[in-house]
């Protein structure tokens, strides 16, 4: 066992010589694409507990919930982020992420899927490849299986 | 008589906790200096002085180890802030080690215990032989321009610093300062900030030449490696000359420090010695009544309010359990097992009973006098009393009432501004004051008490009182009433106008106060602990201010509703009482509805509607829960009464900030949320929207 | 009724003070005590009433009470003020220096309620 993992890491250090610094990036999907987020952002992924509605809140937090004693306030990531909804399944979590001001927020999104390894050259600039506002969000495109992953940058999201 | 002795050694006991704390600090400090290679001489100079305070105070209190222990780090530090014994880590090593002992003997002498703590002697021993005498040394004072009088007036411990900035080589320098008496603190910061950047200030001497009652001149004898021309760019102003102290030209002169005073006979000193010559260890439990042990001790604790939040949460969650052990017994009941479901029920009694002790203690341990608050306000007060010049008798009544430590903290600020509001608006000057008869001080007075689950706190002043007209004229020019309005307004509204945005403060800044802090402010910040305000106020006669607060934040008994399908929360402490409600004798009035109880009309609110959630108008019975915060009531309709339980409220997060109508969150079992509402604002919302004062900020937001 | 301002930066000196002073009621009478706890709160009180004595630690940061009795005694209004300094028992030359300002009398410390008591009885006789 530590043979093998010793060399991963050389090949790691090698593709890391080539690339930059490696970030580590956790992808989900909202309806038909995949995003990800940098993994040092994410506090903890559950399965959403009992989400009570918040009158009169903005539109795209979907309300309150408890995570061990901790008040959680959620956020419909797709309502956020524009994206088309599709039915809910039961795949979908909550990504716990906390505020600069100490607050707990939770982005519920479809499914989660695995982590990925990107080094900084790996990371295409925004520029003109997405429309409309949500480009203020995006820290780039990565393609490690050829398949455009949108990497967001979770502290504007969540605004504070 | 005694207690106030014991008293004293109660603060001593804090003080020198402090000090140990304070000396602590500054070896952490010296410990980073160390590491990066920075030679930090005042660091090690505050440390010199902290023990050298600590042994001072030790003599004074009968502390006999503490005292032998400060004398000899004294010893040892004086040596290391003179150059002639350097500060390796060993020695660091043992200045730490010095804190263990400390901390010690102060617990030792809390027990009562009159044994030396262990590690003492040892530690003595070792810095004995790193220390030793303190030689005399060289007069390199003497070879500066010093004006003998401020060598004159130079303690001991200036004078060797002094002489060890003089060894390091920096050149001396005098500021002379001219600041105002009212302002000096101010100003005496900002001068020491700034001199820091370029050496040590080593003495303030006020020169006695003030021209005015309320300015006064100091001369500050200053240390540093820089030019003069950069001292004078970086400190000089109006106010403030820098002016070099030049080293003489090699021709010894006679200086007074040279020449000896008299020498003193006997007579003068009229303190018969009876203390110890220097070199004597601290033994001055000679002047010390035997009888009198140090066994009367501090018993407080400084405690982060953190971790009583955290242990409040924890008390929230076992309040879960204990529900959810009474469920279970329930369904073993149902089950048919009588006894193991009694057994249980037992072991949930007992449980409800240890987690209320437990609740209650921590909620003990949050209290705080309000006297803390009270007394920064008392500075406060004299000086904003002789910046805007007026005599002002400061009364407070009540400071031995408590409050959650958190909402403390957040008291100051707002009452500091109404304080300051009265004494600048509110309290003639000495001639008016005189024309109409008052005395020439104005008054303020404080006063706090418990009434129920709240605390009230009136400020009230005697001065011209609020200027009904001018307060709707203002209101008039910003738009926030019209001219019906002028008309139709009831005194007490016309009051409250006060609150508006806008309407209290200046429309020209002076310098002294400024614009002033608005009371909408005011009422934001005393809105966001859970609390009201409410003014009342005779022209002529005064103005009374009254702020309603709950008297902790952290745990409540609420009363649980249901509306639709969600549970809300609502805090006891404003319910005055719940009733059936049958759909009758509610008539309409101005677009309000009202409703009849016993003879008073009470206003009523639809909660489902008030909210925006699906409301259920057909269903039959419905309940009215009477909140009542300050003097306004208010009928809260609501589907269901569910119950009483004790909640823990927790803030919605800044995400939420904008929504209006909740003070926070609880956890209700089986990791469900419920709203707390928070009846104030709703009471509010409700009352106002009704009314003809327009103002955007009051309404509901979608 | 005495009025005395203590100068005394350590809040468990003062507290210490206080008591002594309520203790020997005896001796001095009523005592009002103004407590300021630097050099420039005794700067800002002086102008602001009438006192019969000024009992200041010499050792205090910033202005100490050595200057703290320079400026009383420089000053027209309160030279004849009766200045009792506290030094710390090993500083013979912090008292020597007190002496040529002008001190009244010194208390060296440590002491006891009861010295304390004696050296403001002393210094209240000595100014007469």
């Amino acid at each position: 066992m530590a043979n093998l993992t010793r060399v991963e890491r050389r090949g790691h250090l090698r593709r890391a010589a080539a690339a930059g610094p490696i970030r580590e990036f956790l992808t989900f999907t909202l309806s038909v694409d995949l995003y990800a987020v940098e993994l040092t952002t994410i506090r903890e992924i559950v399965s959403p507990p009992p989400v009570t509605h918040v009158p009169r809140a903005p539109h795209d937090v979907l309300g309150v919930c408890s995570v061990r004693g901790v008040l959680v306030t959620v956020v419909d990531l797709r309502k956020r982020l524009r994206a088309p909804a599709p039915p809910s399944s039961s795949r979908t979590r909550i990504l716990l992420s906390e505020t600069r001001s100490g607050e707990v927020v939770g982005l519920l999104v479809d499914e989660v899927r695995q982590v990925i390894r990107l080094g900084a050259g790996e990371i295409e600039p925004v520029a003109a490849v997405l429309g409309g506002d949500i480009s203020a969000h995006v820290l780039g495109i990565g393609r490690p299986d050829n398949d455009p992953i949108i990497l967001l940058d979770l502290n504007s999201i969540i605004g504070v | 008589m005694v207690d106030s002795i014991d008293k004293a050694r109660e603060e001593f006991f804090s003080e020198a906790q402090e000090i140990i704390e304070t000396f602590s600090r500054n070896l952490l400090a010296l410990d980073a200096a160390i590491s990066e290679g920075v030679k930090d001489p005042t660091l090690v100079n505050e440390a010199f002085r902290a023990v050298h305070t600590l042994k001072g105070l030790a003599g004074l209190f009968g502390a006999v180890a503490m005292g032998t222990l400060s004398h000899h780090l004294e010893d040892l530090l004086d040596e290391l802030r003179l150059g002639r014994a350097e500060l390796t880590r060993t020695v660091l090593d043992l200045l730490f080690g010095a804190i263990d002992v400390f901390g010690k003997i102060l617990a030792a002498e809390r027990s009562g215990s009159e044994a030396m703590p262990p590690g003492l002697d040892e530690l003595v021993g070792r810095l004995r032989e790193l220390g030793g005498s303190v030689a005399p040394e060289a007069g390199m004072v003497t070879d500066y321009e010093l004006d003998p009088g401020m060598l004159a007036v130079l303690t001991e411990y200036e004078e060797h610093r002094l002489r060890s900035n003089l060894e390091q080589g920096l050149r001396l320098y005098r500021l002379h300062v001219k600041f105002d008496l009212a302002t000096l603190d101010k100003a005496l910061e900002e001068i020491k900030d700034r001199a820091k950047r370029h050496g040590e200030i080593i003495t303030y001497l006020p020169t006695g030449e003030s021209s005015s009652i309320e300015t006064i001149e100091l001369d500050l004898l200053m240390a540093s490696h820089d030019d003069l021309s950069i001292l004078i760019g970086a400190l000089a102003s109006d106010r403030i000359i820098v002016e070099e102290i030049e080293r003489k030209p090699l021709v010894p002169a006679a200086f007074s420090s040279r020449t000896h005073p008299p020498v003193v006979p006997e007579s003068v000193l009229s303190v018969p010695s009876g203390h110890p010559r220097p070199g004597e260890e601290a033994a001055d439990l000679a002047l010390v009544s035997p009888d009198r042990s140090l066994r009367s001790l501090t018993q407080t604790v400084r405690v982060d309010i953190r971790k009583l939040d955290r242990l409040m949460n924890i008390v929230g969650e076992l309040a879960i359990v204990r529900n959810v052990l009474s469920r279970i017994a329930e369904r073993v009941r149902a089950e048919g097992q009588p006894q193991i479901s009694s057994e249980l029920l037992r072991v949930h009694r007992n449980f409800e009973r240890r987690l209320t002790e437990m609740q209650d203690g921590i909620l003990e341990v949050r209290m705080v006098p309000l006297g803390q608050v009270f007394e920064r306000l008392s500075r406060v007060v004299r000086q904003i009393s002789r910046e805007l010049d007026k005599e002002i008798r400061f009364v407070i009544t009540g400071s031995e009432t408590e409050i959650d430590k958190l909402i403390v903290e957040e008291l100051s600020d707002p009452l500091m501004h109404m304080i300051r509001n009265s004494i600048d608006h509110g309290i003639e000057d000495t001639a008016e004051r005189a024309r109409v008869g008052k005395p020439a001080a104005g008054t303020i007075a404080l006063n706090a008490f418990q009434k129920g689950n709240h605390v009230v706190i009136e400020i009230e002043d005697d001065g011209r009182g609020i200027d009904e007209n001018a307060l709707m004229q203002k209101a008039l020019r910003l738009g926030k009433i019209d001219l019906t309005d002028r008309e139709q307004l009831s005194r007490e509204e016309v009051l409250s106008l006060i609150f508006l945005p806008g309407v209290s403060t200046r429309e020209r800044a002076d310098d002294v106060s400024g614009r002033g802090v608005g009371m909408d402010v005011v009422k934001t910040n005393i809105g966001h602990l859970g609390g009201v305000i409410d003014v009342q106020s005779e022209p002529g006669i005064g103005t009374k201010m009254t702020i309603t607060l709950p008297i902790t934040l952290a745990i409540v008994s609420a009363l649980l509703v249901r509306v639709g399908e969600q549970v809300f929360a609502i805090p006891l402490n404003s319910v005055s009482e719940a009733l059936a409600f049958d759909g009758r004798g509610v008539r309409v009035v101005d677009g309000r509805e009202l409703m009849g109880l016993r003879g008073q009309s009470l206003p009523l609110c639809r909660l489902a509607r008030v909210l925006g959630l699906p409301d259920d108008s057909t269903s039959g019975r419905k309940f009215v829960v009477v909140a009542t915060v300050g003097t306004r009531r208010l009928g809260i309709l609501v589907d269901y009464l569910i119950g009483q339980q004790d909640i823990v409220i927790k803030p919605l997060g800044k995400t939420l900030a904008e929504v209006r109508g909740f003070s926070g969150a609880t956890e209700l079992g089986d990791q469900n949320v419920g709203l707390v509402l928070d009846p104030g604002a709703l009471i509010e919302e409700v009352l106002l929207s009704g009314e003809s004062v327009r103002e955007k900020g009051l309404r509901a937001h979608g | 009724m005495l009025r005395i301002l203590l100068v005394e930066d350590s809040q468990s000196m003062r507290a210490f003070v206080s008591a002594s002073v309520e203790q020997g009621a005896a001796e001095l009478g009523e005592v009002e005590l103004i407590q300021a706890a630097s050099g420039f709160d005794a700067l800002r009180l002086l102008p602001r009433g009438r006192y019969d004595l000024v009992i200041s630690d010499i050792n205090m940061p910033d202005i100490n009470g050595l200057e703290l009795l320079n400026f009383i005694r420089a000053n027209e209004k309160y030279r004849a003020l009766p200045v009792l300094l506290i030094s710390t028992q090993s500083s013979e030359k912090d008292r020597q220096r007190g002496l040529a300002l002008g001190a009244t009398a010194f208390l060296a410390k440590p002491f006891s309620s009861e010295q304390l008591v004696a050296a403001v009885r002393a210094a209240l006789d000595g100014a007469s």
